[in-house]
């Protein structure tokens, strides 16, 4: 098989080279400056940088958190895709406008605001705080932040689903004797699946590697609401730039297990999708 | 862009009792209200409790001002290079087969699923007074970490995938027919680029630059790292607010913050706008193609 | 290949012996501004198949869909059997649908989507697992399609779709068996077979069956009786060779097949076409009419005659079995003939060749 198949249309060496060019001087060249300086890490050296104490507590906060912040927003997310779908109210378009914020709105002013709300004077803190709960600067502050930032992706790739699913199906299901519940068990819910898999891994990936949002609202206490990314941060403070590189080529690591996990989500979803007719 | 077309016809046997679907509607837009108007109506009260002189005062402070700029620096080098490079990826990709295109695919969409901060390291550890080239820089007094090189270069990769990521399904879906059509009335390769393919592509083109001006100018975490903080010279908005902030100039903290939070509204309306024309254009091309 | 249809396949059935007549009265439905059926009155008898025939828009998807429960109407009542069953939701009204484009679920197994009316069943009426495993599979047999359960709607061929339909349909025994346009989305060959196919199925099980089309040909073939629907309302109800050979009006005979339409006036209970006279008993005198002409009716002729229709052969169009020929006939569009081909053999019948026109039969329709 040739490389490239014949085309009548110009341009392609120059639009696939200029491509080539462009990624690797801006990613690739700069991702092989980690691995370039990992090699100077021996084995023994890595394993000390990536298994301290410190910064296993942070892989725990991180990883916990973001799976709750995910989890939180796999339902609500669920719920605000099918009500924008499904249900008609005034300001609809609006609110679908709005569900974005997260994407377009700098980490750092969503993390002074949420902070600051939270706070035990905030005005949602307040409420808390005579409950003897504390959400900023606790881990529970990580997750807030964390459920922000994420709430677009399960939303997003809920809905273009929600809104293709044929009325038929459902009719069918009732046709055939089933309850609205049976209906949405049975036959939306399963049909939704792959798109509630796919936006909760995007959401829990986000997460992981998010900084602005939760430093401030973290607190940023060793071994309690410090997240992994902040590490990285506080270890290039101190000049230690292995310690630095060795968690970055960790973070790395899931990210690409999760990048490998979500295009394989999205080929099953459109397998599952199938045909349509 | 949701709805109104799944909503024309829903029998009683394809929805909700009505307070099942009061029910839904109140929970979903208590936890929008909670989660998202909340923290925005917050940037601006914060912003404007002292009343509007401190708050115009914190505004055209000279470091505010300066941060102000580098972040328009930033976002006017980086918007238009990756614009460029989007178009080119979105070509060769959408129009042309050839072999490892879906790694290519991949490797555009990387700097998505790259931590902020990872990306910001990854510069520091290329061309960083420690980094890979860093004593040859050194060596020919060229600064690009803690300076203003950096920030772009840190700003240029995490918006990377916008453009093109937005381009590419687009283009894929509009196939090569109307370009081949233009090449067999006798246009040239540019002729056929600027008035066949570009008019068709506008509008995906003006949402990916949208977004990744929204990130160029937003991001935290990635610029932290290369900027080193200095006052006046390396802070762009997000990082002359967190210093305030640090500060407990929580005025000016948050009166900066409000710069960034209009600009996402402005972001947001825009984005709807486009969306809104976008899905017009695909449906008179839906008209065309059944009549 | 598929073997030929064995009744022996098929399950007892409860609906066999059990008659369930369906009384639709003076149906009413509205969406917004358009008025999709128009104070519809219509009996169906227990057993019988019947056809809601007319074009795209007449509202009998909308009837079909008000008899399924899939649509509440504005006005009006269903009884089903004598009984009201106007407010009976779908989920208790015991209809068999099946959809145009199938609504398979594309998530479950062939044998799962047929097994689903009886898993949704409330737990007392719920068949054991052995019980739904030998309906199911009865069931497939009965569509000739066992050998397909466990694989997934994707991989099924449209026709196969379109029998797995009416198998998940089966399952939960209907009442009535309704079909929203059973074969527009197949290809003409397959579309032939089945819709055979499904008439052997329901001479088997004489379950009430309604289905929707908009292909008279299908109408006529499959049907006991036709409805011929037009703007939410019913022009016509009658066996097939009532509503061809008999049409009530010009609707319905420009409907079902081509024609051929003259304007005349009436006199003295003759409409003439030029030259020839065409018998209107029953019309009123010196109205104008519109005369009705099937291409197949009108003999061909060299002879000059003063009681048939001039005129001159512009185009012959060979179609198989059959020939069409067109006329130029003074002050009137050309008129279609369609000829056998042994006719049009016999009569070496040339392009240019004047000929005379004369009507076999015809239907006056006068104004008002």
């Amino acid at each position: 098989m040739a490389f490239k198949q014949h085309s009548v249309l110009p341009g392609f060496n120059l639009a696939l080279g200029y491509t080539l060019l462009y990624l690797s001087i801006i990613v690739l060249l700069p991702l092989s400056a980690l691995v370039f300086k990992s090699s100077h890490l021996d084995l023994a050296g890595f394993w000390h940088a990536v298994a301290e104490p410190r910064v296993v507590a942070s892989y725990k906060l991180t990883f916990v958190a973001s799976a709750l912040a995910a989890s939180i927003n796999l339902v609500a997310g669920l719920l605000i895709a099918w009500v924008l779908v499904r249900y008609p109210f005034p300001g609809k378009r609006f609110i679908d406008a709005l569900v974005d914020l997260p994407f377009a709105l700098p980490t750092a002013v969503a993390g002074i605001a949420l902070a600051t709300i939270y706070a035990p004077n905030g005005w949602i803190g307040q409420y808390f705080e005579p409950f003897g709960i504390k959400i900023a600067f606790t881990p529970i502050g990580v997750v807030i932040a964390l459920t922000f930032i994420t709430l677009p992706f399960v939303v997003r790739t809920v809905q273009p689903v929600l809104q293709e699913l044929e009325k038929e199906l459902e009719e069918a299901a009732a046709s055939l004797g089933a309850t609205r519940l049976q209906v949405f068990q049975r036959v939306i819910l399963p049909t939704l699946l792959p798109a509630l898999l796919t936006g909760f891994a995007l959401a829990f990936a986000r997460a992981i590697g998010e900084y602005g949002s939760v430093i401030f609202i973290a607190g940023n206490m060793p071994y309690v609401s410090e997240i992994t990314p902040l590490m990285i941060i506080s270890k290039l403070e101190q000049y230690d730039y292995l310690g630095a590189t060795a968690i970055a080529v960790v973070m790395l690591g899931v990210s690409f297990l999760l990048l490998f996990v979500i295009n394989g989500l999205q080929w099953w979803s459109a397998k599952r999708l199938g045909r349509r007719r | 862009m949701a709805g109104a077309s799944n909503n024309v016809h829903r029998s009683i046997v394809t929805t909700e009792s009505r307070s099942v679907r009061w029910l839904l509607t109140g929970l979903a837009l208590l936890f929008i209200a909670l989660f998202l108007v909340v923290p925005l109506a917050s940037v601006f009260y914060e912003a404007l409790r002292k009343g509007f002189g401190l708050y115009f005062q914190a505004l055209v402070e000279p470091d505010a001002l300066s941060a102000v700029k580098l972040t328009l620096i930033a976002a006017l080098i980086s918007v238009p290079l990756n614009l460029v490079f989007g178009v080119a990826a979105a070509w060769a990709i959408a129009k042309f087969e050839f072999r490892g295109k879906s790694v290519l695919i991949t490797l555009i969409d990387l700097p998505f699923s790259v931590s902020p901060v990872v990306a910001g390291l990854i510069y520091v550890l290329m061309v960083g007074a420690q980094g890979w080239w860093g004593p040859w820089l050194i060596e020919h007094d060229i600064k690009i970490i803690f300076a203003i090189p950096g920030i772009v270069l840190a700003t240029v990769f995490v918006t990377f995938p916008f453009v093109a990521r937005e381009l590419i399904p687009l283009m894929e879906a509009q196939g090569s027919e109307e370009e081949q059509a233009a090449m067999t009335l006798g246009a040239s390769g540019w002729q056929t680029f600027w008035r066949v393919t570009l008019p068709n592509i506008k509008w995906g083109l003006l949402y990916g630059v949208i977004l990744a001006n929204a990130r160029a100018m937003g991001e935290f975490g990635a610029v932290s790292v290369v900027s080193g903080h200095i006052r006046g010279e390396t802070n762009t908005i997000p990082l002359h607010v967190e210093i305030l902030y640090n500060e407990y100039n929580f005025v000016g903290a948050f009166a900066c913050a409000s710069l960034l939070a209009l600009l996402a509204l402005v972001t947001l309306a825009l984005k709807s706008f486009v969306e809104w024309r976008a899905e017009k254009q695909a449906e008179a091309a839906r008209r065309d193609a059944t009549e | 290949m598929r073997r030929g249809f064995n009744p022996s396949l098929l399950p007892p059935h409860p609906s066999q012996g059990n008659p369930m007549s369906i009384e639709i009265k003076n149906i009413n439905k509205r969406f917004g501004d358009f008025t999709a059926l128009d104070n519809l009155n219509l009996d169906i008898a227990s057993g019988e198949l019947l056809a809601l025939l007319g074009p795209s828009g007449c509202g009998k998807t909308t009837l079909l869909r008000i008899i399924a429960g899939l649509e509440t109407p504005d006005q009006g009542q269903i009884l089903f059997h004598g009984e009201d069953a106007t407010d009976t939701h779908v989920r208790e009204r015991q209809v068999g649908f099946v959809f145009q484009h199938y609504a398979l679920f594309r998530h479950m197994t062939v044998f799962e989507n047929v097994a689903f009316g009886l898993r949704v069943r409330p737990k007392k009426t719920r068949p054991t697992e052995a019980v739904i495993k030998k309906k199911v599979h009865d069931l497939l047999g009965l569509v000739q399609l066992d050998w397909l359960a466990d694989r997934y709607p994707a991989q099924l061929s449209g026709g196969q779709r379109q029998r797995i339909a009416l198998a998940r349909a089966l399952a939960v025994e209907p009442r009535v068996l309704l079909l929203d346009e059973p074969f527009g989305a197949l290809d003409t060959k397959v579309r032939k077979e089945l819709r055979r196919w499904l008439r052997r199925l329901h001479d088997e099980m004489h379950i009430t069956s309604v289905f929707v089309t908009h292909d008279q040909e299908e109408a006529l073939e499959v049907a006991d009786r036709v409805v011929v629907m037009n703007k939410g309302k019913i022009e016509q109800i009658g066996t097939p060779e009532q509503v061809y050979d008999t049409p009530e009006t010009p609707f319905v005979y420009q409907f079902l097949g081509d024609v051929n339409l003259f304007h005349s006036r009436v006199h003295e209970g003759w409409a003439e076409i030029g030259g020839a006279r065409i018998e209107a008993p029953n019309s009123p005198n010196e109205t104008t009419a519109t005369v009705y002409v099937r291409p197949h009716e009108i003999d061909l002729s060299r002879d000059a005659s003063d009681s048939a229709i001039a005129g001159v052969i512009t185009h012959i169009r060979l179609l198989g079995a059959t020939v069409r020929l067109e006329v130029e006939v003074a002050g009137h569009e050309a008129v279609e003939v369609e000829l056998t081909r042994e006719r049009y053999q016999d009569g070496a019948w040339r392009v240019g060749d004047p000929v005379w026109l004369n009507p076999r039969e015809a239907r006056v329709y006068t104004a008002g």
